[in-house]
């Protein structure tokens, strides 16, 4: 051991003085990042867990069956589903097209269309939902499901026009030129040729707006409150001033689990620069 | 690139379905918004409602408020990003690796959830003070908790954005050519130089983009200062939330409401026009 450790010494010195600053970084993000959730985690699985533990003392699922059991829940999380299913589906029947249309299609006022999509962002949502609010409060649409998904939808525009669109873009011209002439049709191209090509970036747009969709707090809160409640929605009284810790621990496990899905497919989402496409980087 | 030239109406049947719904649910709202807090009750043009506004005194507490938690969040936000991404950027250890794993998983974490992880983890005798005391009890009785207090709403927004605001910094950092940067130290460039002179103008849009955004998105939140923001003063957010749907006073709700609007849309200004300039630049 003892003829080691002048090298290994020497190793780790060498190597702090390298990666000193993302040493530095790396334990920062843990504890600033990770350990938060990991809270959530321990709290989930907790039955007690006093002061000075660090961990939890009592162990177990019996709170699992008290909150999934739960009048609100059993409610909300049906329309968590459906709500998400029939914003993403309809995000893609009126997106998708438009998207091709502005990836291949030479028109007028083609670069003004595309950037007016930026502004769902220059807007904040809250004070924006209280403006649309006013509105659907005549039309009948408050407290509505279709309601809620109008809003919604307004949230996916961004980046299921995009996304698509920059991959459409990316598809080589040449490929499927060459493809039309040695006979094939048009929409023999399009499925056998255009379309494998921009499946990632299109399912990673659909995968981050079904996810997006189902975390959505503010439009449910401010357009379907009282009478269509989410999952998110159920949790403010929940996390505030709740004295079981627990209910809230549980809710949040729930609404991660798309989120899972999401991290698989995390590395060839951000591999892709699919996501900052999104935003106009 | 040549696209197909078409004189038909086909790509505006196309795009407009998803117009409809920006300028339906995006423009007309807020236009309309903007044009009634201006109308009086006689009907006629009035500054009343903000006059109302400007006279509350809780309105104007929220709106200075609303502004200070945004600067020091983006302060610190930046202060801890753009050295992050500076870092991700030319490193491509292990450390690194990790380092962008962890810094993108709030990412995946839902607002409600990261809000109740943050009082779970920052609150008196919560995960934070516990592993504290556990290496000094002296140690802990000196922990001042954020929660409930105005730099509950800074840790929490910075938390939330940090994923965003490395990735589009280390996407502007990704456009700056290492070549560059190493016919620089060929010419006897110190760091500082390259970093002032290259690496700084060169990701400014980038920098201005994660700005804009983030401004717009603290600027406005709900849920952070909700949940981990002091009872008073509150953002505006709240004040919003509380006055259309706990006070049932849309209207005054509706003014709050085109006061961020007016804030956010100068910020918001700035960001279409960047976008907007670096694509006419790129084509």
């Amino acid at each position: 051991m003892t003829t080691f450790t002048p090298t290994l010494r020497d190793r780790l010195t060498r190597y702090a003085a390298r990666e000193g600053f993302g040493l530095f970084a790396l334990i920062f993000l843990v504890i600033f990042i990770v350990l938060p959730i990991l809270t959530v985690l321990l709290w989930g699985f907790a039955i007690r867990w006093r002061f000075p533990a660090v961990i939890p003392t009592e162990w177990g699922f019996d709170f699992w069956q008290e909150t999934l059991s739960r009048a609100d829940l059993r409610r909300a999380f049906p329309n968590s589903i459906v709500l998400s299913i029939s914003v993403t589906l309809l995000s893609m029947v009126i997106c998708l097209p438009a998207s091709y249309a502005f990836a291949r299609m030479n028109f007028r006022g083609k670069q003004f269309f595309l950037l007016s999509f930026l502004f769902t962002n220059a807007f904040p949502r809250l004070g924006l939902y209280v403006a649309i609010a006013i509105i659907f409060f005549r039309l009948g649409l408050v407290g509505t499901f279709a309601g809620v998904v109008i809003v919604q939808l307004l949230n996916t525009l961004l980046l299921m026009i995009w996304i698509p669109t920059a991959a459409f873009q990316g598809v080589e011209r040449s490929l499927e030129e060459a493809a039309l002439d040695v006979g094939a049709s048009r929409l023999r191209v399009f499925m056998q040729i255009t379309l494998p090509l921009v499946f990632p970036a299109v399912f990673a747009a659909v995968l981050l707006t079904f996810v997006n969709t189902f975390y959505e707090t503010y439009g449910a809160l401010l357009i379907g409150a009282p009478n269509v409640l989410t999952i998110p929605v159920i949790m403010f009284p929940l996390i505030n001033n709740q004295p079981i810790p627990q209910y809230g621990a549980i809710l949040s496990l729930v609404l991660f689990a798309p989120s899972v899905l999401l991290l698989l497919f995390a590395n060839r989402l951000l591999r892709g620069g699919y996501l900052t496409a999104g935003f106009g980087v | 690139m040549v696209a197909r030239s078409t004189r038909s109406l086909l790509p505006y049947l196309l795009i407009t379905p998803p117009i409809i719904l920006v300028f339906g649910l995006i423009f007309f709202p807020a236009a309309q918004s903007f044009i009634r807090t201006l109308t009086g009750a006689d009907g006629g043009f009035s500054f009343e409602r903000y006059l109302e506004f400007m006279n509350d005194r809780s309105s104007v507490t929220s709106l200075i408020f609303t502004f200070q938690v945004t600067f020091f969040s983006l302060i610190g936000l930046f202060a801890i990003c753009y050295p992050l991404a500076l870092y991700l950027r030319f490193s491509n250890s292990r450390v690194a690796y990790w380092a962008q794993m962890v810094a993108l998983l709030p990412l995946f974490v839902p607002g409600i959830m990261s809000a109740y992880a943050l009082i779970r983890f920052f609150r008196g005798r919560g995960l934070l003070e516990t592993i504290i005391y556990q290496l000094s009890p002296v140690l802990a009785e000196t922990y001042y908790s954020p929660y409930v207090k105005p730099e509950g709403i800074i840790i929490g927004s910075i938390w939330e954005s940090i994923p965003f605001t490395v990735l589009v910094l280390l996407a502007g950092l990704r456009q700056v050519e290492s070549g560059l940067i190493e016919s620089a130290q060929d010419v006897g460039a110190s760091r500082w130089t390259i970093f002032f002179q290259i690496i700084l103008p060169l990701t400014r849009r980038a920098a201005l983009i994660a700005f804009c955004l983030n401004f717009i998105a603290i600027f406005g939140s709900y849920t952070i200062p909700y949940l981990l923001g002091p009872a008073a003063p509150q953002t505006l957010g709240v004040l919003m939330q509380r006055t259309y749907q706990e006070y049932a006073q849309p209207l005054q709700a509706e003014t709050q409401a085109v006061i961020t609007f007016a804030v956010c849309a100068l910020v918001g200004l700035l960001y279409v026009r960047t976008v907007s300039s670096q694509r006419t630049g790129r084509n």
